[in-house]
């Protein structure tokens, strides 16, 4: 998942500056600098380097967490890219959310340890469901004492009703469709769902709706009935099946005009967007510990700056005075600030130890290769060996922004990450980090063709730039030409989307929604995934796609994505360049309940910061 | 005949005006190097466009050596993330932002001085509509069209042909900045051509049944030079400036290439670890902007029949 | 007169109905689809169109522009077939779709800031540059004469965000002399309102004081040998007189009119100023509109700020005829 527009933004703005990014779907305003996080990341992981928090100061752990205090939230966006529940689709957002405001029947358990944060607790519900019928169905019983902020229970109607609205497609855009494409409810012909949303169904159409999910006599359980055999459904509830009261719903400007009806242990007091602009979250009255235990919401209050200059930011971060001193920060340090809190990536400067970390972002970044235009694989090879993934990783911003990556499963995936041997064995010799220009003549000259001119496209930011010219460079000394074409951040993704706009080859990055490569591979490498930026349609892939997604045996499932990410590497559908990291600072006054010492850390499931668990020292 | 005189009265006036004197001294060397640009960089061994990944480090991409990179080699320091030249990167950058206002101070005064004319000179209708569309143009929030139209008339351009990049977008900064520039000029010139044309001399040539292309371009253009000549010097420094703010907000020529306003640009990142990038570019800047505007002002002052200030 | 400024004000309403049309047809021709970006990973074709035709972007674009001008005059209603459809009453100038809130209350709000800050940076400019273009005046060709100018001339060639950038660095980072920029109402916290516009205030006075500087000084100098003042002089007023009831007064009604215009074209939003120092006002408002490609936002802005512009322009002209008797009003 990872969201669209969080996915589009971060990505545009790898290491970006200055330059505000915009998400393109719903205009999403982007954070800046080095991705920080955002799309659940996976997790069954037994990554690396995943969030290694560097020493922390002893201190902290002493007294333990307690209540009270404000946590300030700085960030460049403009606003949330969305409030509304089912809409809301950017990890960090995601992760901020469902540990203030919204419950879900599922969540992700708050740890330190990547592996373990990636397994659920039950939230909303009382046990992680029940799935039956070989996992086409799934129930899912509701807590006793559950409430909205008014106080009224939280019942499965409204789990329901707030299902429903994804399919409003037109009205409620831009979050996570699953429920779409899991629900059992026919579709139409160019594969759009026969049931448009609760604002407009007919009665027919609704029938169709309350026959996929339904709710017991005592409006306590809620049961899906589903297309295809999900045997992680559980995973797919914590998005976008979040309860909204069917009374309260506005529609299209449901939780900004009016603030949303709050489930968690926090109420939206305001919310006004802009340059200055704040929300403020109190503690919700109605909300109670007894039918909640997953969370522990220590400060008594939020506030989230929207607006800020990034560097202003980082410097606020860094020197943590007055109200900053209990301050996190949306999206990472940038990379000019690095060694001013870093000695290395898994160490930091005495002062800041604790308070800063560098751990994987959820994010597999790769340079898409339209398979359409450039139909010569030897050409796509010689590409991908030409390239300079070491400038690259550099300019971006060094060991800090990731790893180099040897394909799109990123190794915090668990079991479905396996070396592709991309760079070692794949193409017959080794290729260095650096690239191979003369390894890459020779396949150009083994393709048959000469090489051609190639188009770039990137989002038109300094540090996007200055990569662009390192791809350039490096594809140039292998005799091919790349033209340069930034397009503004605002518009990268509608731009590359079009076929009759986008170029030979281009900037892109994925993360995956749930610990499954499932939500990876499909996405990026089929028509029917939506996030295919390499044009590739394949018959035989797309079989062996299939067949992977209707694997029930887990381990069985990991070795299909393992190949079918090799493959795709093969065929250089896209060449992998890092896997990517984030480098996150909090506040002097804060500290974390499960951290090391109270230290910061990056929660794995939305690498994010681990908002449900900070506190005031 | 008393042109050439006069003219050779305003030379001796700026003659002995040292200041001005001296910022000819440096613009002459600015548009020597603006021009020989690549020669020096050349026989400095390095262009703008080299990368360098060996002089930056892991570290965020922050060049190795201290001060932004500063070595023998590299007497003001590499570029943070790609170790490219910051001296090449002046070099050839004085040479676009060179190119950018003086093209741009030459179609504003070519649009400038032949509308103003026309609307002088023929007043009535002409002369209201085209004192009506200079409102219109001067009435839009120059920056903002500007940000917001660079994507699609870059686009358009490279559709009639233009090369793809910096050349469209070189142009499209060359095209907005004398769309919006001329009106100033053209207002100028009109009043001057109003009153000009009063004059005996006019009036003679009107009498004496001189056409009117004739009066236009032989009895009233020479008489406009000197305030066009000043308003021109006046201009392009202000251009120079235009184009440092429009690559700030993000309209101007893409890297690898590099203007005098992009680098500034680009260095607000680092301005807090590495001063230099804003400093350097920003000295070469002000220093070209200032010989500019010292010399207009002294050409101004030489210009003046009052002579009083 | 009465038929002079008739005839202004229905200039004005043609140029502004010029304006609201070159405006909109230009952004309309600006790249990327507008129900695309309103549309998520499930944008099945169809999904665009609803959305299209949500929006109103499958009209044809003089459909849309009448609408446009509609929602000026008469408000109207978006998403119309949403369970709470958008009320946008008149003026409308639009709904934007990525902010969820109407373009009018968004640039109403942003409005005092920008207010404040070309108000503040007004005050400065105009009172620093009649001081010392005087007293560069009095002591024409002398050194203090030479020294305002001189700094005039720097100030005038140094880009405003250049300046901006420096005060930045050395005022708030190296030395920590203010706070960071965090825009409070004065009515609020005035003195963090003031610590925070100080600095905006001294950007965005600059280049306009070096400017208004050297117009004060060859002003004033001008008029001292105006016949008239030659005459006070010769009846023996003291200097102090001399300057301040003859020179100044006469010298400076062109300024004033040029200030007016100034001042209308930054209450249209200071853009520079406000993206350097983070202020929420409508300068800032605009280059995120432009960032984000929020079309509705950009044509309310620009139109907003436009229509400042030509209204000063009335206001200046009607003034200066009303002022000055020489101007022909014919």
């Amino acid at each position: 998942m990872g969201g669209l527009t969080t996915r589009w933004s971060r990505i545009a703005s790898l290491g970006a500056v200055v330059a505000l990014v915009a998400g393109a779907c719903g205009g999403s305003s982007a954070t800046s600098a080095p991705p920080a996080s955002t799309a659940p990341s996976t997790g069954a992981s037994t990554a690396p380097s995943a969030a290694a928090s560097t020493a922390p100061s002893a201190s902290a752990a002493a007294s333990g967490p307690k209540s009270g205090g404000t946590v300030y939230l700085l960030t460049q966006a403009q606003q949330f890219d969305q409030v509304d529940p089912q809409r809301a689709y950017t990890g960090e957002d995601m992760a901020f959310f469902q540990a203030t405001i919204y419950r879900s029947l599922e969540a992700y358990t708050i740890s330190p340890d990547n592996t373990k944060a990636s397994q659920l607790t039950p939230d909303l519900a009382t046990d992680l469901g029940t799935p039956s019928n070989g996992a086409k169905t799934w129930t899912f019983t509701l807590r006793d004492g559950v409430t909205f902020q008014d106080g009224s229970p939280i019942t499965c109607a409204d789990v329901k009703y707030g299902t429903s609205r994804t399919f409003a497609t037109d009205v409620i855009s831009g979050g996570p469709t699953y429920a779409i494409q899991y629900l059992d409810i026919p579709s139409n012909k160019d594969g759009s769902s026969q049931y448009p949303g609760p604002y407009k169904a007919t009665a027919a159409q609704q029938a169709l709706f309350d026959k996929a999910v339904t709710c017991s006599a005592d409006n306590k359980t809620i049961t899906f009935n589903l297309n295809q055999p999900v045997a992680d459904f559980n995973y797919t509830v914590t998005l976008g099946f979040s309860p909204v009261p069917k009374a309260a719903d506005t529609g299209e400007s449901y939780g900004v005009a009016k603030p949303p009806v709050a489930s968690g242990p926090y109420e939206v007091q305001s919310y006004q967007t802009g340059n200055g602009g704040k929300m403020i979250l109190v503690r919700n009255p109605n909300w109670s510990q007894a039918s909640d235990p997953y969370r522990h919401p220590y400060p008594d209050q939020w506030e989230v700056d929207f607006g800020l200059d990034p560097q202003v930011m980082d410097q606020r971060m860094i020197q943590s005075t007055g109200n900053d001193q209990t301050a996190l920060m949306y999206g990472g340090i940038m990379p000019q600030d690095l060694a001013t809190v870093f000695v290395d990536p898994n160490t930091a400067q005495p002062q800041y130890a604790g308070r800063v970390v560098n751990g994987y972002d959820p994010y597999a970044r790769y340079i898409w290769i339209n398979v359409q235009k450039i139909t010569n694989q030897k050409i796509r090879e010689a590409m991908a060996v030409a390239l300079d993934r070491a400038s690259y990783r550099k300019i971006a911003g060094g060991e800090f922004v990731g790893d180099l990556a040897d394909g799109v499963i990123k190794p915090n995936l668990g079991m479905d990450y396996a070396p592709t041997n991309m760079w070692t064995t794949m193409f017959g010799q080794a290729i260095p980090d650096g690239g191979d220009p003369a390894f890459a003549k020779q396949l150009i000259s083994q393709s048959g063709a000469a090489a051609p001119t190639l188009t770039f496209n990137y989002a038109d930011t300094p540090t996007y730039g200055k990569i662009a010219a390192a791809v350039q460079a490096s594809l140039q000394a292998a005799g091919f030409t790349v033209n340069l074409a930034p397009i503004p951040p605002g518009n990268y993704y509608s731009t590359v989307f079009d076929p009759k706009k986008a170029g030979d080859f281009g900037i892109g990055g994925w993360g995956a929604d749930w610990p499954n490569a499932s939500t990876v591979i499909p996405p990026l490498f089929t028509v029917k995934g939506g996030w295919d930026l390499s044009q590739a349609n394949d018959p035989t892939f797309n079989t062996a796609v299939a067949a992977a997604n209707a694997e029930t045996d887990r381990p069985t499932q990991a070795k299909d994505w393992q190949a079918l990410n090799t493959e795709a590497m093969q065929k250089v559908w896209a060449i992998p360049t890092l896997f990517g990291k984030a480098s996150l600072i909090m506040g002097s006054g804060l500290a974390t309940g499960t951290g090391a010492n109270g230290g910061l850390y990056i929660w794995g499931p939305y690498g994010s910061n681990p908002y449900g668990d900070v506190y005031v020292k | 005949m008393v042109g050439r005189s006069l003219r050779e009265i305003i030379w001796a006036r700026l003659r002995r005006d040292r200041v001005a004197m001296i910022c000819l001294v440096i613009l002459v060397v600015y548009y020597l190097i603006g021009i020989l640009g690549p020669v020096v960089a050349g026989i400095l061994n390095d262009s703008p466009y080299t990368l360098h990944p060996d002089l930056i480090s892991e570290m965020g991409g922050k060049p190795i050596a201290a001060y932004g990179g500063i070595s023998a080699a590299h007497p003001l320091g590499v570029e943070w993330g790609t170790g490219r030249d910051i001296l090449a990167q002046l070099l050839f950058g004085l040479r676009i932002s060179l190119v950018i206002s003086t093209v741009a101070t030459l179609m504003t005064v070519v649009l400038g001085v032949v509308i103003g004319i026309v609307a002088g000179y023929s007043r009535g209708v002409t002369d209201n509509f085209l004192g009506r569309l200079m409102d219109l143009i001067l009435a839009f929030p120059f920056l903002l069209i500007v940000m917001s139209l660079s994507g699609v008339l870059t686009q358009r351009l490279t559709q009639l042909g233009v090369p793809e990049g910096n050349a469209s977008r070189i142009l499209y900064l060359i095209l907005v900045m004398s769309f919006f520039g001329w009106p100033y000029l053209a207002r100028i010139v009109r009043g001057q051509v109003l009153s000009l044309r009063e004059r005996e001399f006019v009036e003679a040539s009107v009498a004496m049944g001189a056409g009117r292309r004739r009066i236009l371009f032989s009895e009233i253009l020479p008489n406009l030079w000197a305030p066009i000549l000043v308003y021109a010097t006046l201009t392009l420094p202000n251009y120079i400036g235009l184009e440092a703010a429009l690559s700030f907000l993000g309209v101007g020529v893409l890297p690898p290439d590099v203007t005098f306003g992009s680098m500034l640009a680009n260095s607000v990142t680092y301005v807090n670890v590495v001063p230099t990038y804003l400093f350097i570019p920003g000295t070469a800047l002000v220093i070209l902007v200032v010989s500019f505007n010292l010399l207009g002002d002294s050409l101004r002052d030489a210009l003046d029949p009052k002579g009083v200030h | 007169m009465v038929a002079y400024t008739i005839r202004r004000l229905l200039l004005m309403v043609a140029l502004l109905f010029a304006l609201t049309a070159a405006v909109f047809f230009l952004f309309n021709m600006l790249p990327g689809d507008p129900a695309r970006l309103t549309c998520g990973k499930a944008c099945s074709p169809s999904v665009i169109e609803a959305n299209r035709h949500r929006l109103g972007y499958d009209q044809p674009i003089l459909t849309q522009y009448g609408q446009f001008l509609g929602g000026i005059f008469f408000g109207r209603t978006f998403s119309s077939d949403s369970p709470q459809p958008i009320v946008c009453n008149a003026p409308c100038l639009g709904y934007s779709y990525s902010r969820h809130q109407q373009v009018l209350t968004m640039i109403l709000n942003a409005a005092p800031v920008t207010f404040w800050l070309a108000v503040g940076a007004f005050v400065v400019w105009i009172s620093i540059s009649i001081l010392l273009g005087i007293f560069a005046a009095l002591n024409h060709g002398r050194w203090p004469d030479r020294l305002v100018m001189g700094i005039s001339l720097v100030g005038y060639s140094l880009p405003s965000f250049f300046i901006g950038l420096l005060l930045i660095f050395f005022v708030i980072l190296k030395f920590n002399w203010l706070p960071f920029p965090a825009y409070v109402s004065p009515f609020v916290n005035p003195v963090g309102f003031l610590k925070t516009m100080i600095l905006p205030w001294i950007v965005l006075a600059f280049l306009n004081t070096a400017f208004y500087m050297r117009l004060t000084r060859n002003q004033v100098l001008e008029t001292f040998h105006e016949d008239y003042v030659r005459t006070a002089r010769a009846k023996g007023l003291p200097e102090r007189t001399i300057v301040v009831k003859h020179a100044l007064r006469a010298g400076l009604t062109p300024l004033v009119t040029a200030a007016g215009m100034d001042l209308a074209a930054l209450l249209g939003g200071a853009v520079i100023t406000e993206s350097i120092f983070s202020l929420p006002g409508l300068g800032s408002l605009a280059v995120n509109s432009v960032l984000q490609s929020d079309l509705p936002l950009i044509t309310g802005i620009t139109l907003f700020s436009s229509t400042l512009i030509i209204f000063a322009n009335l206001v200046v002209d009607l003034l200066y005829a009303f002022l000055d008797p020489r101007v022909t009003i014919a």
